[in-house]
């Protein structure tokens, strides 16, 4: 029944975390490779303020802050370059991030990562606060949610889709590409931000080695198979994405054949992005397009 | 050497091929498992048919995945591709002879003192494979017909399908091409330190830089722009940690792509 719970905690960050990538790479076009460099800065940020003293529901909120303002700070240079570079650039950015809480020993311990990260104090620690740590996560996705929902209805998300087609003909209607795009940033950001945040609050345990391009490559394929540029899609994706990667544990694998199981993980985790992309682009859940006429 | 194949497939494609770092990795281990038991054969014996099937994964991606993927979808698609057809080799690498460290297994080199600088043998021969490689790639691109329409179809591949440049042709040679100077780069690299899987991405990297350093598409530029690359990350262990050794060239690839997205040469045609 724990284990039950922790792999619905996982998938609900996974979940937020994957919406947050949607908006910028099914929304608006934008690949960003770097994402998890702010799922990583939320987490950082909330656990070096818990460490300091500050109470932790005020920590959360300045962690989803900082990821936030560090998303509009890389996008207002770095969408000055467009397309494949923008990529390079936030994939850089992400490695630059993780070298820097791997050398700067005195903040961040290096590769020995922060330990006891505190949980809400209305959240017991350990094992028995999982069931409360649940109802925050599925609160907090269902606030996501919503955020997204209401964002992608408003004219911002239907701005964004004509960009991501077309930047000149949105240029063409009056839209100011480059705001919406540092606010599709921005938010998305944010939400990494807040995955990070319940992340390293639920794990208690933080380091660099969890901050990787594999969590990037993992967060894309949820966002890729759920379907790009739907609100329901990245949901889905991370459910499946999470189930997959738990339930492999439980398959009869004999003793000495452990070490091939990682591998062969990553190696589905590839095929399927591959497939994906040859077979069925558009993910589980398409998005829906009239047929223009 | 990697940059030059990694800007060849961006020169004609347009588009950055993530799994590039995975044919690297391919040509040390596929040498490795030439010049290990069973088969034993030397290290200059054993590269051969390394380049040769790394050649072939190359050609394979092109056919099976990239290809299709160019007729169909965007751009998003095919990066999209690129980076799980490379965590997917990444995987079969590590299945196959698992994440240690491994070596060629060659006796330590003596150093030789050169005016005051220490250069093993090993690493004179590398310098000399790779200055000899890129003369061949420097005499096959200007003087063979394959060359004239690798340059055409990097300049603009309507046109020169319209003059009668075959591009699956080309998109062939371009891909062996890339992929084979991949492999040798990637032995040489295992020759003088050691094979993990995920050498290719770390030096993919780097690649990255020295390509964006000459001007994307360029391929004597990228050279260059290794050259500056390699002299200046050693360099900059002298004033900063070295831990952040590969900082440096990542601040200069965030750096390079913001101020001067053209590259340092500024050149954008040439001999590409």
């Amino acid at each position: 029944m724990d284990y039950l719970i922790h792999i619905l905690i996982l998938a609900l960050i996974y979940a937020i975390f994957a919406m947050g990538l949607n908006l910028e790479l099914g929304y608006a076009g934008l690949f960003n490779f770097g994402h998890v460099a702010f799922f990583g800065i939320g987490a950082y940020v909330s656990a070096l303020l818990c460490r300091a003293g500050v109470p932790v529901s005020l920590a959360m909120v300045c962690a989803v802050m900082a990821a936030a303002a560090a998303g509009a700070l890389l996008a207002v240079p770095a969408l000055r370059v467009s397309g494949d570079y923008f990529g390079i650039i936030t994939l850089v950015f992400a490695e630059m991030f993780r070298l820097v809480c791997l050398n700067e020993r005195w903040l961040t311990k290096g590769p020995m990562g922060l330990p006891g990260i505190p949980r809400p104090a209305w959240i017991a620690p350990g094992v028995e606060g999982m069931p409360a740590y649940l109802l925050l996560a599925v609160l907090t996705v269902a606030a996501v949610f919503l955020f997204v929902r209401i964002l992608t209805g408003s004219p911002f998300g239907r701005a964004l889709k004509v960009i991501r087609e077309d930047e000149h003909i949105a240029q063409a209607f009056g839209k100011n590409i480059q705001h919406l795009k540092i606010k599709a940033i921005t938010a998305g950001s944010a939400l990494a931000g807040v995955a990070g945040v319940l992340w390293a609050h639920y794990i208690s345990y933080i380091s660099p080695a969890d901050f990787t391009l594999t969590e990037t490559i993992l967060v894309l394929l949820c966002v890729v198979l759920g379907g790009r540029g739907t609100n329901a899609g990245p949901v889905l994706g991370a459910f499946a994405v999470v189930c997959f990667g738990e339930m492999v544990r439980f398959l009869p694998i004999p003793q000495e054949f452990h070490r091939y199981v990682a591998p062969l993980q990553g190696i589905v985790y590839g095929a399927v992005l591959v497939g994906l992309m040859l077979k069925m682009p558009d993910g589980l859940l398409p998005e829906h397009r009239r047929l223009r006429s | 050497m990697f940059a030059v194949g990694l800007t060849m497939v961006y020169g004609v494609f347009r588009f950055i091929n993530f799994s590039h770092a995975e044919l690297i990795s391919c040509g040390a281990y596929l040498t490795l498992m030439f010049s290990s038991p069973p088969i034993s054969w030397p290290l200059y014996l054993a590269a051969i048919p390394a380049v040769i099937l790394t050649a072939a994964i190359g050609m394979s991606q092109e056919w099976l995945v990239y290809r299709p993927l160019r007729r169909r979808a965007g751009p998003i698609a095919l990066l999209i591709a690129s980076i799980g057809l490379s965590y997917l080799l990444r995987n079969v690498i590590r299945l196959i002879w698992g994440s240690d460290l491994l070596g060629f297994g060659l006796p330590a080199a003596r150093g030789m003192e050169f005016g005051g600088y220490y250069l093993t043998g090993t690493q004179l021969l590398m310098a000399a494979t790779a200055v000899a490689f890129l003369a061949i790639l420097y005499l096959l691109l200007t003087r063979t017909l394959l060359g004239k329409s690798l340059r055409a179809a990097a300049d603009n591949p309507e046109l020169a399908e319209i003059m009668g440049v075959r591009m699956v042709r080309v998109a062939a040679a371009v891909w062996i091409l890339a992929s084979s100077f991949a492999a040798v780069g990637g032995i040489l690299l295992a020759w003088d330190t050691n094979l993990e899987p995920s050498m290719g991405v770390s030096n993919l990297i780097k690649a990255f830089a020295a390509v964006l350093l000459g001007g994307a598409g360029n391929v004597w530029g990228s050279l260059l722009g290794g050259l500056v690359i390699g002299i200046a990350e050693n360099l900059s262990v002298a004033i900063f940690s070295p831990g952040y050794k590969d900082f440096f060239s990542f601040g200069l690839i965030f750096g390079l792509l913001l101020l001067k997205p053209r590259g340092i040469f500024g050149i954008t045609v040439g001999v590409r």
